[in-house]
């Protein structure tokens, strides 16, 4: 029946070939649609909330939260509206994280507040009696890296056009300025939150601890 | 009887009893129905694979191959043109029209929507939740707000709804004296009553402190003069006027509604707006939980 195809390699050849591209069409198309780019009014991260980023990272956050709320009745019940692929645009990477050894945090922003963080990364079972969460007292007092997350705005502006002001630009001047006139107001506002006198004093002598780095994350999840 | 069918038999029967001795050793419960169809599904496996091996090798040595060759071949390697099986065919023909149908009808008109599954979802729970909790007894209710009130309120509150020693709302008290001493100083407008605003400044001085020390005690005893001011508002009794204002007294369900629609903002910190979060019986259940709370 099928004699005559075999027969004819190159013609066989094409039609492989149409049949695998048709596939990889349907899975490459979706993802040009409206539903795959940025949500309406999504902001791209401060370099604050990017030096936050990092500390979730380094301090390994991910091992036990994820970051992924799923449309399933128990999981929006506890954390909220289920997560959309257009939140993630300007995670790089995003973080959602495969294991539940503590809750999801993709919306933990819009029901916990700086205090409550700082309170619970000095000491987790403070706030909540049954934690396993070891604490993470090093925040503290470890400075957080804001010129690694400023390089990263920069780049990812001019590599990917991550739509940041005119204050993001190469070079040092540039940095320190943004450092003085926009990094250190936003931690000094999650330090007066957080009512620790230590963290408040580190701020305003123009330093900024990775506590506060991360909670200004964590606030941005919403 | 061919070696192969031998062969395969012994092996089948090693297999059946290496399982035997692994559910004895493990001490396995065979009379759990899970664990007697897993146990015989292991002896099936067992038997259906070395027979079906030993049918397949016994016949690769006896069978030879006939019929008419195909006109093509490659290298030297020729093809019988033997009829597609049957089964296999008509399966084959039958995925091309699925795979048509699919294409043009299926995926375009009738694709599954997870978002739309959980949609479903929500809204066959939620019919079910009303219908069943239409007229929830103060037994239900109660235990209702605790189970929300461990998930979501106590990680700030505190598991005894104490507020962690001055980290967040006491729910064993209604308000503290410097509570009402800063709402009367800074006056009060985050929970949109219906009676709106409360401005700044309505009692001062000695006047506010006796207020506060009034309302902090539980409105118990004989109320200073400065009340009279309050309870325009709030109701001689401090209950609010039937939700047109806070209750001072206790934490009712309109009290409730507002704080979770709203958030708040006072001497302790910041709460976060919970709006929409929850049913209306389930704020009815959160107030009959913290009425139980009180000391």
């Amino acid at each position: 029946m099928f004699h005559w195809l075999e027969k004819n390699p190159f013609l066989f050849a094409v039609g492989v070939f149409v049949v695998i591209a048709f596939a990889g069409l349907i899975e490459i198309l979706p993802n040009f649609a409206e539903a795959s780019r940025p949500v309406k009014g999504l902001k791209p991260y401060t370099v604050l909330e990017l030096a936050g980023k990092e500390v979730y990272k380094k301090d390994n956050c991910i091992a036990c939260h994820s970051q992924l709320i799923r449309p399933f009745k128990a999981e929006t019940d506890r954390y909220g509206r289920y997560s959309l692929s257009g939140e993630y645009a300007y995670d790089r990477p995003f973080l959602w994280g495969s294991k539940r050894t503590g809750p999801d945090l993709h919306r933990v922003g819009n029901y916990r507040t700086p205090e409550w963080h700082a309170n619970h990364m000095w000491d987790p079972k403070s706030v909540v009696p049954a934690s396993i969460m070891p604490a993470y007292k090093h925040q503290f007092t470890n400075i957080a890296d804001i010129a690694t997350a400023y390089a990263e705005a920069v780049t990812v502006k001019k590599v990917f056009h991550t739509p940041y002001g005119d204050d993001i630009q190469p070079g040092k001047a540039a940095y320190e300025k943004y450092y003085k006139e926009k990094v250190l107001p936003e931690a000094l506002k999650i330090a007066k939150a957080m009512k620790n006198k230590d963290v408040l004093d580190m701020v305003k002598q123009g330093k900024v601890p990775e506590i506060v780095a991360l909670i200004a994350y964590l606030e941005r999840l919403k | 009887m061919s070696s192969f069918v031998v062969k395969g038999l012994v092996l089948a029967g090693v297999l059946i009893v290496a399982t035997l001795v692994v559910v004895k050793q493990m001490h396995i419960d065979l009379s759990d129905p899970v664990n007697m169809i897993t146990f015989l599904g292991a002896i099936a496996i067992a038997v259906l694979s070395f027979g079906v091996a030993a049918k397949y090798m016994g016949q690769m040595k006896t069978d030879t191959a006939t019929g008419e060759l195909a006109e093509e071949n490659w290298d030297g390697i020729g093809e019988y043109k033997n009829e597609l099986p049957a089964g296999w065919a008509y399966s084959f023909l039958g995925t091309i029209i699925w795979a048509a149908w699919y294409w043009l009808a299926g995926y375009p008109l009738n694709a599954y929507s997870r978002i739309g599954e959980y949609n479903q979802e929500v809204k066959q729970y939620q019919q079910k939740f009303q219908e069943k909790w239409k007229n929830p007894s103060p037994e239900t209710l109660k235990e209702m707000g605790e189970s929300i009130f461990l998930v979501q309120c106590a990680p700030c509150h505190g598991e005894t709804g104490d507020g962690l020693s001055g980290k967040a709302q006491d729910f064993t008290h209604r308000m503290s004296k410097e509570q009402v001493l800063a709402v009367l100083k800074g006056g009060q407008h985050q929970l949109k009553y219906p009676l709106g605003a409360m401005p700044p400044g309505l009692a001062q001085g000695k006047a506010a402190e006796e207020v506060a020390e009034y309302v902090a005690n539980g409105l118990k005893g004989k109320a200073p003069a400065a009340w009279a001011t309050c309870a325009g508002c709030h109701g001689q009794d401090g209950k609010g006027n039937g939700g047109s204002a806070p209750n001072l007294a206790e934490y009712d369900e309109t009290l409730v509604q507002h704080v979770l629609k709203n958030g708040k903002t006072g001497i302790i910190g910041t709460m976060p707006s919970f709006v929409n979060r929850f049913t209306p019986v389930q704020e009815k259940a959160l107030a009959a939980y913290l009425k139980t709370l009180k000391q």
